[in-house]
């Protein structure tokens, strides 16, 4: 790079990612068992040092997805994919929940840069990881 | 100043005159003067009444150029910026080096590997073409230490190609010592002074420096018009890039641009009337908006605390993604290290090679203060920092 690069212009973004990225709403964890009903499983990729780590964990009660919270570090398509996810996730039931699961599908409904498909594939291993619980 | 900072904004904070300053408004108005028919606008290769006009700014201007670090008009070559007369310094002395050398010893060059890519880019076109070339190492700070330089210099060494100060992170190198080295082993200095002209005092009248590379844009004159500065004991070991009218004294041709050259000529002479104090009000802002940022807590000050440039600063925030980051601060335009959206992921080479790693290097801000700077702007800039990191933490694994 000659330079470093410069902070986007807000219209760098696609509205919609800067939309995501803008409101995390679900970001954080999940209340312990104690506050909520159901089962709650996590699943957690990738690492900091290779630019993206992702941890989902998913409140299950009586088949269907009733809470969803994660935390990633990454960059704002990844926040906001993880953001996106989460609103997808809940209340779907338990078993329509792996068809969420594709990062191609993500990468066309969000109209990402082909180059993020590599940061959504961690996104996958996460959510594949927690759903290899239920 | 003619305009107020804050009423004269429009869009986000401007925090990234290490990229590019705006024009002075006093340098738009000279510049203004040299383009339409009742201007200057004539060739000042032309021996008429235009051309004599014009070739008498484009003077004027060589000498407030000139006088700006210290050197004599007659040795301020015209280019189009740092990166032209970074290029003509280094492939102009390795050509020149080649033919006396023959082809036998290959000619070696000696560089930094924080420097800037006008730099090293033309030092691996070299490497291609069968020259050596060595890459020092800085130490944590950003330093090039003097002794490291003396140990890398060979009897086929041509020439030292040093920056003064760094573009991400505004580290002043230490040129007297390590220009005292060059004259030592009789090897030319090249130093790319692009971010240091104008900020702090250069004086070339002592200085062992034998070519400096200068560019309008970084202190609030036009884009795409530069200098270089040639010794006259280096001047015959230089060959021309460009050939076609024998412009420069044959060492850059091409029709000079008046008002582009006017402006630069400006910019310099007012960077040497008033840059003293500019200096000491863009540095005092700076350590404001360190002490802010430092206060946000788990920053990294990235190079030297004290040798530095007035209006660069470059802080790392670890565990915070950089693109992330720079993404949430819509008001502030500045620069980050962060790649992720570039073809390579890999972060700032410039932190990699001051010992950051990689994740590090990748939350790091380039914030970078001019002219037009105002006290405020640091406040608000630190506020939305601050906002940024907290959410970015909050969200964090």
């Amino acid at each position: 790079m000659n330079e470093p690069r410069q902070t986007p212009d807000s219209d760098v973004l696609r509205p919609q990612i800067r939309a995501l990225f803008a409101a995390l709403d679900h970001a954080g964890e999940l209340p312990g068992a104690a506050a909520a009903p159901g089962r709650v499983v996590r699943g957690e990729a990738g690492r900091e040092a290779l630019g993206t780590r992702v941890r989902f964990a998913l409140r299950l009660v009586e088949g269907r997805v009733a809470a969803v919270r994660y935390r990633a570090y990454g960059c704002p398509h990844t926040l906001a994919a993880c953001e996106w996810l989460a609103r997808q996730l809940e209340g779907c039931p338990v078993a329509e929940a792996p068809g969420v699961g594709n990062p191609l599908k993500w990468s066309e409904r969000l109209e990402l840069p082909p180059a993020k498909l590599g940061r959504l594939l961690v996104i996958e291993d996460a959510l594949r990881a927690a759903l290899a619980q239920v | 100043m003619s305009e107020d900072p804050v009423e004269y904004r429009a869009g986000p904070i401007y925090m990234d005159y290490a990229a590019t300053s705006p024009v002075d408004p006093r340098v738009a108005a000279a510049m203004g003067e040299c383009l339409t028919r009742t201007g200057i606008f004539g060739n000042p290769a032309s021996q008429h009444l235009f051309g004599r006009r014009a070739r008498a700014r484009v003077e004027a201007a060589r000498a407030q150029v000139a006088s700006l670090i210290g050197a004599p008009a007659a040795q301020i070559i015209w280019t189009s910026g740092a990166t032209e007369s970074n290029n003509l310094a280094i492939l102009g002395t390795a050509r020149a080096a080649r033919a006396r050398l023959g082809a036998r010893r290959p000619p070696h060059i000696i560089t930094a590997r924080t420097e800037h890519k006008a730099v090293l880019d033309p030092c691996r076109r070299l490497e291609q073409d069968g020259c050596l070339v060595n890459y020092l190492a800085p130490d944590a700070l950003g330093i090039i230490d003097p002794q490291q330089l003396r140990e890398a210099i060979g009897e086929d060494t041509v020439l030292v190609s040093l920056m003064h100060a760094n573009n991400e992170i505004g580290v002043l190198q230490d040129i007297e010592g390590l220009g005292g080295v060059c004259r030592e082993r009789g090897v030319p200095l090249h130093v790319d002074a692009a971010q240091s002209a104008g900020k702090v005092p250069i004086d070339l009248s002592n200085a062992p420096v034998d070519l400096l590379s200068l560019t309008a844009h970084k202190l609030c004159g036009p884009k795409g018009i530069g200098a270089l500065y040639v010794s006259p004991q280096r001047r015959a070991e230089l060959q021309p890039l460009m050939f076609g009218g024998g412009q420069e004294r044959g060492l850059r041709s091409g029709t000079l641009a008046v008002h582009q050259i006017v402006g630069f000529g400006l910019a310099c002479e007012l960077c040497a009337a008033e840059g003293r104090e500019e200096s000491r009000r863009v540095a005092a802002m700076r350590e404001q908006l360190w002490k802010g940022l430092e206060s946000i807590g788990g920053t990294l000050l990235n190079g030297h605390p004290t040798r530095r440039v007035p209006g660069i600063l470059n802080v790392s925030f670890p565990g915070i993604e950089g693109e992330s980051l720079v993404a949430g601060l819509t008001e502030l335009a500045l620069s980050t290290s962060s790649a992720c959206n570039s073809d390579s992921d890999e972060a700032s080479y410039v932190l990699r090679a001051l010992g950051r790693d990689e994740q590090t290097a990748q939350s790091s801000l380039r914030f970078s203060l001019g002219r037009f700077s105002a006290d405020e702007e640091v406040g608000q800039a630190v506020a939305a920092v601050r906002r940024e990191v907290a959410r970015l933490r909050a969200v964090a694994p």
